[in-house]
C-alpha cells in the first residue's frame, strides 16, 4: 500500500492528495480537485518552511488547519507532501495520531 | 493588547506572541530573547501569503498549527470589525503544553477581538479598516468603497449604497485596495474564477483574478455583466488551448455570461 493510500484509509480522512513542495500533483484519492490542492499545499508548505527558517524552528514536519466545516492536515515527507482532508473537523486529533503511528511504521 | 500578549508569553514554552493584520503587518508583539519585533515583522509577509493560498479551499479556517523539528507555530484567526481579519501567532518550543496553549490562544483571541473592536486599541492598528489578505469576515458580508484610494471597509456601517458584497478577494497587498462585487452572485462568480483558474496556474490565481477585475471594471464594483470580459482576460493566462476552453466552460456553468 502506498503512503497516499495509507493516509486515505485512515478513519476521518475524506480525501488525500500527494504532491511536492513545488506544487506538483502526484496523485489523489477521493477528490477530483487534487491538482488545485497540491498546488495550494505546495505553496503553503514552502511558505511555512521559510517561516520556520526565519524563526529558527527547523524543518517543517506537519501543518494542520481547522475550520468550521472541515480540517486539513499536511504531512511533509522527504520527497513529497501528503494532504489529508478531514471531515468532520473534530477528527483532526485522531487522524494526526493515526498518521504519526503510520509514520513510525514507515521509518 | 500588550497585557494580553504578555499573558501568552508567560506560558511555559512560549517564546513570542504576535498579532498580525490581514496584510501581514505586525500590530502588537511580545517576545523573548531573539524574537524581537524586527524578526517577527519579517514573518508577516510569508504568513499572509500562505494564508491567502489556504483560503482558496479553507475560507472558514479558525486555527492552524505548524509543527517544526525544534518548535511549534500556533495560529488563531481573530476576526475584528475595526482591523479586519487578523492572526494571532504563538512561537513555542518543545516544552509547550499543546492543550493549555489551545485554550489560552482561544481566550486571548477573544480578548484581542474585544480590545480591537472596543476602540481603545485602534490607534495602534492604524487607519486600516480595509479588507485584508487573511480572509473575509463571514459576519460582515457587506463592504463599500471608502474613498478615492479605493480601499474597502469591511464593516456593516460602511455598507450603505450601493450594497456591495465582499468577494473574499480583497487583498490589500496587491496594491491600492481590494476588489468589490456588486452583489452576491457576482462575488460567487469571482470565487469560482479563482478556484477554476487555480487548476491551471496554481495559488496565484486569486491575484490574477483581482488584477483582471481591476482591468475590466476599473471604477465600478464587479458585476456579472462583465463576466465574459473577465473570463477572457483570465483565459489568456492559460497556455494550453484545451485547458483554456475547459476553463471557459466551467465559468459558464458558474453563472458567467
Amino acid at each position: 500500500m502506498t503512503d497516499l493510500e495509507t493516509v486515505a484509509n485512515i478513519a476521518g480522512v475524506s480525501a488525500a492528495v500527494l504532491g511536492d513542495l513545488e506544487g506538483t500533483f502526484l496523485g489523489a484519492v477521493r477528490t477530483g480537485d487534487g491538482e488545485t490542492i497540491a498546488a495550494e499545499m505546495g505553496f503553503v508548505g514552502s511558505s511555512f518552511l521559510d517561516i520556520g527558517a526565519l524563526l529558527g524552528l527547523g524543518t517543517l514536519g506537519s501543518f494542520s488547519l481547522s475550520g468550521r466545516a472541515r480540517s486539513c492536515l499536511l504531512v511533509v515527507r522527504p520527497q513529497s507532501l501528503i494532504t489529508a482532508l478531514i471531515s468532520p473537523p473534530q477528527s483532526l486529533g485522531p487522524v494526526e495520531r493515526a498518521i504519526d503511528t503510520a509514520f513510525q511504521e514507515w521509518t | 493588547m500588550d497585557t494580553i500578549l504578555q499573558g501568552l508569553l508567560d506560558m511555559a514554552g512560549v517564546n513570542a506572541a504576535v498579532l498580525f493584520d490581514g496584510s501581514g503587518r505586525l500590530l502588537a508583539h511580545r517576545g523573548k530573547s531573539v524574537y524581537d519585533r524586527a524578526l517577527c515583522e519579517q514573518v508577516g509577509g510569508p504568513l499572509a501569503r500562505a494564508i491567502d493560498s489556504l483560503q482558496l479551499q479553507h475560507d472558514d479556517w479558525e486555527s492552524a498549527t505548524a509543527q517544526f523539528a525544534d518548535g511549534t507555530l500556533l495560529l488563531r484567526r481573530v476576526d475584528t470589525a475595526s482591523a479586519g481579519p487578523c492572526v494571532l501567532a504563538l512561537v513555542a518550543d518543545s516544552t509547550l503544553n499543546p492543550a493549555f496553549a489551545t485554550v489560552a490562544i482561544r481566550v486571548s483571541s477573544n480578548k484581542l477581538k474585544r480590545a480591537l473592536d472596543g476602540g481603545g486599541a485602534s490607534s495602534s492598528v492604524g487607519s486600516t479598516g480595509q479588507a485584508s489578505a487573511l480572509g473575509s469576515l463571514p459576519s460582515y458580508p457587506a463592504a463599500a468603497p471608502a474613498g478615492p484610494g479605493g480601499s474597502q471597509v469591511g464593516h456593516p456601517a460602511a455598507a450603505s449604497r450601493p450594497v456591495l458584497a465582499s468577494s473574499g478577494l480583497s487583498w490589500s497587498r496587491t496594491g491600492g485596495g481590494g476588489v468589490t462585487a456588486a452583489d452576491q452572485p457576482s462575488a460567487n462568480y469571482l470565487t469560482a474564477c479563482a478556484r477554476e483558474l487555480a487548476r491551471h496556474v496554481g495559488p496565484m490565481s486569486k491575484i490574477f483574478v483581482e488584477e483582471a477585475v481591476r482591468r475590466v471594471c476599473p471604477d465600478l464594483p464587479f458585476s456579472l455583466a462583465a463576466s465574459r470580459a473577465l473570463a477572457d482576460e483570465l483565459a489568456a493566462r492559460i497556455d494550453d488551448e484545451d485547458d483554456r476552453q475547459a476553463f471557459l466552460v466551467a465559468l459558464k456553468k458558474s453563472g458567467g455570461k
